[in-house]
């Protein structure tokens, strides 16, 4: 039996965006990857409070940053966990 | 037969106590109301009130002050000074009414509180006569907003937050039953008159009082000032009480003096912070919140621990730091979800207000000046729908605030931080290091579920914002809108503050 269930379950995290002023409430998926994880994240913060920008995003999960075709349940992120999105600087 | 002079009986009276025959001490004052620990029962005998009041004396000053504060009322209300007031400072006013109306109420019951279990007779009689206080200052709250309910549903609201779940009031709802009702009277004496009133009203009611009298609202300069004439008097009973814990628990003194200061700040910062840099007129702006801070808060409170032999609080850096950070972050906050509180905030971003607030605070327009670049383009746009919110922001375990607390690294960039803490297999968050330790300190009396943890547990249904605004009490005719409509950011206000920098 696989440790990481193939079915998309919601898991609430505590995202910061890069630049932003707070920390906010976002659901993502199981399934999703880091990169589906910065969309989502971004998708409150972007071109709302941060100005966008022709950059790659990146997922800083425990200070680390995490692979983007990674899922959330590989990376292990639990419900309530802290996760940072950030663009990557050239 | 003449009356005696005070002085002739009063020093006897204020000793007077029973004595019991029919009932255990312990029974009459519980170790866990009355919360003398290690201070010696014999040693409250020493406890005296440094302004001395008999009921006749007070009856007698507080009926001037009442015909005082509703004669002028009375005045106001015949004019049409109130319908000029601008809308920015209005919402000065209604966030005060919400904050604070019935907070005194539950004051009131906490000066009971200590006048039941105080260990000392003249400590309880001093707590009757505050508790008469806060029953007047909850009356007149509520008697000077309702003036304006038939004009502003807004001003509903003053009796109404307490009886809502809106995150502000969980957050100060939080605040004040940790101080107030889940302690026992010594900590409460040392939370509530000796801290929160004697080191912080001074801000709300003095400071804030000027600001008033320079926007034009002599009516609520006037009910704040009435107000703090009381405060100043009852505030005195965290004094002696303070003096015996040092004297005998110093460690015990410091934790709770230390606590209750950092957690009534950061109210204040969110209470008082955004009504002075930002919701008051720029031209009657006489003080920054930080140089109000700096005059009334540090340097009295400095001095008042000296006084008593305590020392600089563990967090008093983190403190400094917050006073250039925490308002202006709770401000966006505030402004950007504005649909979830019962006032207008103004943004307060104006090209001139932006000038004025870096000035006052030199980091303002490297932390906050891209955000508010990026909110007044979209503004000038037409795209308001990306002004507001999609979702909720992650609050602190303990004050209950946003998680937007700005510091600054090693490395020099400033960035929000968040302080977590893993505890019997669940993650608690904290908007500081401070709130954190708090928070692990006095957990048993101090914790409180935050809005989204409801959320998350499924007591708000349906789980989105809008079912959020509605758990939060919040119908569409008093959420909360930009004061004055976003004309600062369509009048080429914003961005142009710093060199350098514009709109793109």
């Amino acid at each position: 039996m696989s440790l990481v269930s193939s079915e998309p379950r919601a898991i609430p995290i505590n995202a910061l965006f890069g630049g932003d002023f707070v920390t906010l409430l976002v659901v993502v998926l199981s399934t999703d990857t880091m990169a589906d994880v910065g969309r989502k994240v971004a998708a409150n913060v972007v071109g709302k409070r941060v100005a966008p920008r022709r950059a790659d995003m990146a997922v800083y999960y425990r200070d680390e940053l995490v692979p983007s075709d990674r899922t959330v349940a590989q990376a292990g992120i639990a419900p309530l966990q802290f996760v940072l999105v950030d663009y990557v600087d050239d | 037969m003449g009356l005696m002079k005070r002085e002739e009986w009063q020093g006897l009276a204020g000793d007077v106590e029973w004595t019991l025959r029919y009932v255990d001490d312990e029974a009459v004052f519980p170790e866990w109301q009355c919360g003398t620990g290690k201070i010696p029962r014999e040693a409250w005998a020493g406890w005296h009130e440094a302004y001395k009041m008999t009921y006749a004396e007070y009856v007698a000053t507080q009926s001037e002050k009442e015909a005082s504060a509703y004669s002028v009322k009375a005045a106001i209300q015949r004019s049409t000074i109130a319908d000029s007031l601008d809308e920015g400072w209005k919402s000065s006013a209604k966030l005060h009414y919400g904050a604070t109306a019935l907070a005194e109420y539950a004051a009131a019951l906490a000066e009971l509180r200590m006048a039941r279990f105080g260990l000392s007779p003249r400590w309880r009689n001093m707590a009757v006569l505050g508790c008469l206080d806060e029953i007047r200052h909850t009356q007149m709250a509520l008697y000077f907003a309702h003036e304006f309910v038939a004009k502003d549903a807004q001003f509903d609201w003053a009796q109404r937050a307490y009886h809502t779940n809106d995150w502000a009031i969980v957050a100060a709802r939080g605040l004040f039953d940790g101080l107030m009702f889940s302690s026992n009277v010594v900590d409460l004496a040392l939370g509530l008159p000796l801290t929160f009133e004697s080191g912080f009203t001074n801000l709300q009611f003095v400071a804030l009082s000027a600001d008033a009298l320079a926007a034009g609202d002599v009516n609520f300069a006037n009910l704040i000032s009435s107000i703090q004439t009381d405060e100043a008097r009852h505030a005195q009973q965290g004094g002696p009480t303070l003096e015996l814990l040092v004297k005998h628990d110093p460690i015990r003194a410091q934790w709770v003096v230390d606590k209750s200061f950092w957690l009534s700040a950061r109210l204040f910062a969110i209470l008082s912070g955004p009504s002075m840099d930002y919701y008051t007129p720029l031209a009657h702006r006489r003080h920054s919140y930080k140089e109000f801070m700096q005059e009334w808060i540090m340097t009295q409170y400095m001095r008042m621990l000296k006084e008593y032999g305590l020392k600089k609080p563990w967090y008093w850096d983190e403190f400094i730091e917050g006073l250039d950070v925490w308002h202006h972050g709770l401000h966006l906050g505030v402004w950007f979800w504005r649909p979830t509180v019962w006032w207008k905030p103004q943004a307060g971003v104006s090209r001139a207000e932006r000038i004025w607030l870096q000035s006052k605070y030199p980091a303002w327009e490297e932390l906050y000046g891209p955000i508010w670049d990026v909110i007044t383009d979209n503004l000038r746009r037409g795209k308001e729908e990306d002004t507001l919110p999609a979702t909720l922001p992650w609050l602190c375990n303990l004050c209950q605030l946003p998680i937007c607390t700005m510091s600054k690294s090693a490395n020099g960039k400033w960035s929000v931080k968040d302080f977590s803490l893993d505890h019997n297999d669940y993650t608690y968050h904290f908007c500081s290091r401070v709130c954190r330790q708090i928070w692990w300190e006095d957990r048993d009396s101090m914790h409180l579920e935050t809005v989204v943890e409801r959320l998350l547990a499924g007591e708000i249904q349906p789980a989105d914002l809008g079912g959020a605004l509605a758990w939060m009490g919040i119908t569409p005719d008093v959420a909360g809108d930009d004061a004055y409509g976003y004309r600062w950011a369509k009048s080429g206000g914003g961005a142009a503050a710093a060199p350098g920098r514009g709109v793109r």
